[in-house]
C-alpha cells in the first residue's frame, strides 16, 4: 500500500513538472513606451502599495493585486496580467533574462523612500533620523544600496558582539519581499538594502536586530498596535500616509519599473538545476525544515491543548445544569461563526495585542479554541452513541459510576470518535497554513519566502505539498496506531 | 433479605408534568425465593425491579438489603450491587469484549480473582449455558438468545446472592425465548433467589415460590402460583391470568388478502409457541374460508389463545346470520377429525362456529 502511495506521488510529480509552469511560449511581447500605454491594460502590483493607490483611480486599468511581489511577476510571465509596477530595481538584468522579462520603461516619478515609525515614537524617529543623515554624511548608505542595486563591495558592519547590547530588540516589520530591498537570503538570514541599514542601526544602538515579513496593511496595524517598531516596505513618503504614521528622513530615491514578459528570451531551465535553485541555493531547505518544525509544533501543541480544553467542552456539554450547556453552545456558534484566520487576526492584533505573546503562543491559543470545540464535540457524540445500557450493565456488575465510565464506556467511545478526531486533526494541520498572516514562517510561509526569491511557483509549492500530504497521513497512522492497541 | 417499605416513584416530564409509577410498594424477599413480578404495561414492574438495585433512584420509602438502608446518603451502591446481579431485556452485553471477557470483567477487578480463575470459572458457567464454543467471538455475532445466555453466565460470575431479571425474553425472536427459560429454569432448581419480571404465564407459573402482581402502582395480590393463577382474590388479577391473546381479520370480499392472514398467524404462532398447531390450523382456516363459507361474505375470522390454560381456538362468526350456513353438518367431518372440538351457536351479533385446536 505504501509502494502505492509513493508510486502515486512520483507520477504526480511527473506530470505536474511537465506542465508548462515557467514559460509562456508565442506570446507577444507588449511595446509600452509611457504610462500612457497602460490604459486598458492589465497592472499587477503588491496590495496596498503606492501604485496600486494610484492606477486604482482609473477605471480602464485592471489591477491584479498579490502578497508579494514574486507572486505579480508570475503572473505576467503566465499572462494573467500584462505590466509588473515596482521599484525600477526590483529585477536584477540576471533575474529578468533568466524569467523572460524586460522593463518596458523607467517611470517619470521620483520618490523619498523612508522608515515608518509609530506616530508619536518620537525618540525612535529621532534616533533614525540622526543614523540616516550621518550615514549619508560619510557615505555608508549608499555604499549599502549599491552594494545590493550594484554588486559594489559592502561596507564594514560593526560586529555585533563588539556592542554591549543595552536596548530591547528593534522589531522590523518588511511589507517587501524581494531582492534587493529585503529578503532571506543566506542561512535564513534577512538581506538586502533596508535589511542592512536597519541592521546597522539596531548593532549601533547596542539592540538586536529582528525582522519580519507581513502585508503592508497587516505591518500598519503592527505597528500602530505596537507589535513592531519599525516598518520598512520601500515605503514612499506620501501625506495620506503620514496620517497614520510618522517617517523618518528619506535615505533613498526611486523610481518606478515597468515590466513586461519579453517573448524574445527562451527560458531554459532544467528540472534539476530548478530544484537545486529553490532547495539548495543559500541553504533554502533550512527554510523548509525550520518551517516544517513551526507547523509540527503549532499543530502538535494545538492538539494537546485543544484536546485538553476539549474535555472541558464535553463536561459542558453533558453537564445537566441547562445554563452551561448552553455557554458550550454558544461557544461553538462563536467558533464555527468566524473564519479562523478573521479569529487569528482579531486574537492577535486586539484581544493578545498587549499580551506580550510572541505569535507562535497567540496561533496555539487561537487554534486550540477552534479545536477544543470540534475535539469536544466528538467526544460528546461519542460518549452519546455508546448504549445507555453499557453503564448500567457496568453498573449493575458492581462499578463506581467512575469506573464503569471509563473502564466500559471510554473504550467504546473512544473507538468510535477515533477516526473523526484524526479527520479533524489533519483539518488543524491544513488551516495552521494561514500563520503567515500574523508573521510566522511555517511550513507555507517558507514556500512564500522561497518564491520570492526564485520566482519559481512550482517548487516550493511542490515540495510543502508533499510535506502536508505526507504529514496528515503520519496523523492517521499514529492515531491508527492508539486505535488498534485498545 | 430485602425489604421494600412504602415505595414510591414519580417521574417528572420535560414539560413539568409528573407521572408516579410506584405508588406505595411493600414487600419482603427471603434467599432462596423465585417471585415472578407479572401484571399489566406500565404498572411499574421493570421500574420497582430498577428501584431495587437503585438504578432508577425511587423518590421516596426504604429499601433494605440484608439489614442495611442502601437509600442512606453515603451508602456505597457498588458494594451492594457486586451481590445483586442484573439481567436486562436488551442484554447489554460488552460489544467490544469478546464472550469470555464480558464474563471474567467484572470478577477479576472486583472479585480480586486471578485471570486465569477467572476464565476457568467463565469457562464452567458457559458449559452450563450451553455456549462453550462461543467463548471468544464477539457479541456481534451471537443470537438474542445466545447473548441473553451469555448476559445470565455473566451475572452469575459475580456470585450473587440474588438476581434480577428485568424482562429477560422480551426482546427475543419467539424461537429462542425457550432456551433463555430453560437456563433460568435450572437456576431456580439450584436454589438461586431470583426476582423476575416477565410475560411468560406458564413460565411463571411453573417456576415461582411467589407471584406478585402488580397494577396500578402496588403490588396488588401476592402469594403462590397456585393463590394468584387458580384462586386469585381480586377480581382485576383474575382477568390478567385468564387473558386471552387474539388476532382479528375482517373478511368482506372474495378478493382478500390471504397471503397477509397466514403472515399475521404465522407471527402469532411463533410468539405464542404454537407453531406446533400452525399446520393444522392452517388447513382447517383454508377449509373453512375457502369452501365451507367460500361465498358467505361479511365474516369476521379470529384466532385466541388463553395464556395460561394454552386453549387455542379458531372463531369464524358469520354477521347477521341466525343460522349456520353449512347445511350439512356432515360436512365438517373433516375438520372435526383435525380439531380437538366444535362449538356452532348463534350469538347477538351473528352465528359463530368456533373450532378448538
Amino acid at each position: 500500500m505504501n509502494r502505492t502511495i509513493i508510486y502515486r506521488i512520483l507520477t504526480g510529480l511527473a506530470v505536474i513538472s511537465a506542465l508548462p509552469g515557467c514559460s509562456n511560449g508565442g506570446r507577444e511581447t507588449l511595446d509600452l513606451k509611457t504610462e500612457e500605454d497602460l490604459h486598458g491594460l492589465t497592472i499587477t502590483t503588491s496590495a496596498g502599495n503606492y501604485y496600486d493607490e494610484k492606477y486604482s483611480a482609473y477605471d480602464d486599468i485592471n489591477i491584479f493585486r498579490v502578497s508579494f511581489e514574486a507572486d505579480g511577476i508570475q503572473a505576467v510571465r503566465q499572462g494573467m496580467a500584462d505590466v509588473f509596477v515596482s521599484d525600477e530595481v526590483a529585477l536584477t538584468p540576471e533575474d529578468m533574462d533568466r524569467l523572460q522579462m524586460k522593463m518596458a520603461f523607467r517611470g517619470e516619478e521620483s520618490f523619498d523612500v523612508a522608515f515608518a515609525v509609530r506616530k508619536g515614537d518620537l525618540a525612535l524617529q529621532e534616533a533614525l533620523n540622526r543614523f540616516i543623515e550621518e550615514g549619508k554624511a560619510d557615505g555608508t548608505i549608499d555604499a549599502i544600496i549599491s552594494h545590493w542595486t550594484k554588486g559594489t563591495p559592502a561596507p564594514e558592519m560593526p560586529a555585533p558582539s563588539q556592542v554591549t547590547r543595552t536596548g530591547k530588540p528593534l522589531r522590523c516589520v518588511t511589507a517587501v519581499n524581494l531582492a534587493p530591498v529585503s529578503f532571506v537570503g543566506e542561512g535564513g538570514q534577512w538581506m538586502g538594502m533596508d535589511a542592512d541599514i536597519l541592521r546597522r542601526f539596531a548593532v549601533l544602538g547596542g539592540r538586536e536586530f529582528q525582522m519580519q515579513f507581513q502585508e503592508l496593511g497587516s505591518a500598519i496595524i503592527a505597528l500602530s498596535t505596537g507589535q513592531c517598531d519599525v516598518v520598512s516596505a520601500c515605503l514612499y513618503v506620501t501625506e495620506e500616509r503620514q496620517k497614520s504614521v510618522d517617517f523618518t528622513i528619506p535615505y533613498y530615491e526611486c523610481h518606478p519599473g515597468y515590466f513586461v514578459y519579453d517573448g524574445g528570451k527562451s527560458s531554459s531551465i532544467g528540472f534539476g538545476e530548478r530544484l537545486k535553485m529553490n532547495l539548495v541555493t543559500e541553504g533554502r531547505w533550512k527554510l523548509i525544515v525550520d518551517g516544517l518544525l513551526e507547523t509540527l509544533k503549532i499543530t502538535f501543541l494545538s492538539i494537546l491543548l485543544g484536546t485538553l480544553l476539549g474535555a472541558g467542552v464535553c463536561a459542558m456539554l453533558r453537564s445537566r445544569r441547562k445554563w452551561v450547556q448552553k455557554t458550550a453552545g454558544l461557544y461553538g456558534a462563536f467558533i464555527q461563526g468566524i473564519p479562523t484566520l478573521v479569529l487569528l487576526l482579531i486574537m492577535f492584533y486586539i484581544i493578545l495585542a498587549n499580551a506580550g505573546l510572541n505569535g507562535s503562543v497567540v496561533a496555539i491559543i487561537t487554534f486550540a479554541m477552534c479545536f477544543a470545540w470540534s475535539a469536544g464535540s466528538i467526544f460528546d457524540t461519542s460518549i452519546s452513541s455508546v448504549p445507555k445500557g453499557q453503564t448500567e450493565a457496568g453498573l449493575s456488575l458492581g462499578f463506581t459510576p467512575l469506573r464503569t465510565f471509563t473502564g466500559i464506556v471510554l473504550p467504546q467511545a473512544v473507538k468510535k470518535g477515533l477516526p473523526l478526531f484524526a479527520g479533524e486533526c489533519v483539518a488543524l494541520l491544513k488551516s495552521t497554513s494561514i500563520v503567515g498572516y500574523i508573521a510566522i514562517q511555517d511550513l507555507t510561509r517558507a514556500s512564500d519566502l522561497i518564491r520570492s526569491r526564485t520566482f519559481d511557483a512550482l517548487i516550493p509549492l511542490l515540495v510543502v505539498t508533499v510535506l502536508y500530504f505526507v504529514l496528515a497521513w503520519l496523523i492517521r497512522v499514529v492515531l491508527n496506531l492508539f486505535l488498534k492497541k485498545k | 433479605m430485602i425489604s421494600i417499605k412504602h415505595l414510591s416513584k414519580t417521574f417528572k416530564n420535560p414539560d413539568g408534568s409528573s407521572i408516579t409509577v410506584l405508588k406505595d410498594v411493600n414487600c419482603d424477599i427471603e434467599k432462596g425465593e423465585v417471585i415472578s413480578i407479572i401484571g399489566p404495561s406500565g404498572t411499574g414492574k421493570s421500574t420497582l425491579l430498577r428501584a431495587i438495585n437503585m438504578l432508577e433512584p425511587p423518590t421516596s420509602g426504604e429499601i433494605w438489603v440484608d439489614g442495611e438502608n442502601i437509600m442512606a446518603k453515603g451508602y456505597r451502591l457498588d458494594k451492594m450491587r457486586k451481590k445483586m446481579g442484573m439481567v436486562f431485556q436488551s442484554f447489554n452485553l460488552f460489544d467490544h469484549m469478546t464472550v469470555l471477557e464480558n464474563i471474567t470483567y467484572a470478577p477479576v477487578r472486583l472479585l480480586k480473582i486471578s485471570e486465569e480463575n477467572a476464565r476457568e470459572e467463565a469457562m464452567e458457567l458457559l458449559r452450563k449455558v450451553g455456549l462453550a464454543q462461543k467463548a471468544d467471538v464477539f457479541p456481534d455475532s451471537l443470537s438474542g438468545g445466545q447473548k441473553q445466555r451469555v448476559a445470565i453466565a455473566r451475572a452469575l460470575a459475580m456470585h450473587p446472592d440474588v438476581i434480577l431479571f428485568d424482562e429477560p425474553t422480551s426482546a427475543l425472536d419467539p424461537t429462542m425465548v425457550g432456551e433463555v427459560l430453560s437456563v433460568m429454569r435450572q437456576l431456580a432448581k439450584d436454589g438461586m433467589t431470583m426476582l423476575i419480571v416477565t410475560h411468560e404465564m406458564r413460565f411463571a407459573r411453573d417456576v415461582s415460590t411467589r407471584i406478585f402482581f402488580m397494577n396500578e402502582g402496588i403490588i396488588y395480590e401476592d402469594g403462590t402460583p397456585e393463590q394468584i393463577f387458580e384462586h386469585p382474590v381480586h377480581s382485576a388479577t383474575k382477568a390478567f391470568v385468564n387473558r386471552i391473546q387474539k388476532l382479528v381479520y375482517q373478511i368482506d370480499s372474495e378478493d382478500f388478502d390471504y397471503l397477509q392472514i397466514r403472515t399475521g398467524l404465522n407471527q402469532f404462532f411463533l410468539k405464542y409457541n404454537l407453531s406446533g398447531k400452525a399446520e393444522n390450523a392452517y388447513s382447517i382456516i383454508s377449509e373453512m374460508l375457502f369452501e365451507h363459507l367460500g361465498g358467505i361474505r361479511p365474516l369476521t375470522f379470529r384466532i385466541t389463545f388463553a395464556e395460561l390454560s394454552g386453549e387455542t381456538a379458531l372463531d369464524f362468526m358469520i354477521e347477521g346470520a341466525s343460522a349456520s350456513p353449512v347445511k350439512d353438518p356432515a360436512a365438517l367431518d373433516g375438520i372435526r377429525k383435525k380439531a380437538q372440538a366444535i362449538v356452532e351457536e348463534p350469538t347477538a351479533r351473528g352465528f359463530r362456529i368456533k373450532i378448538l385446536i
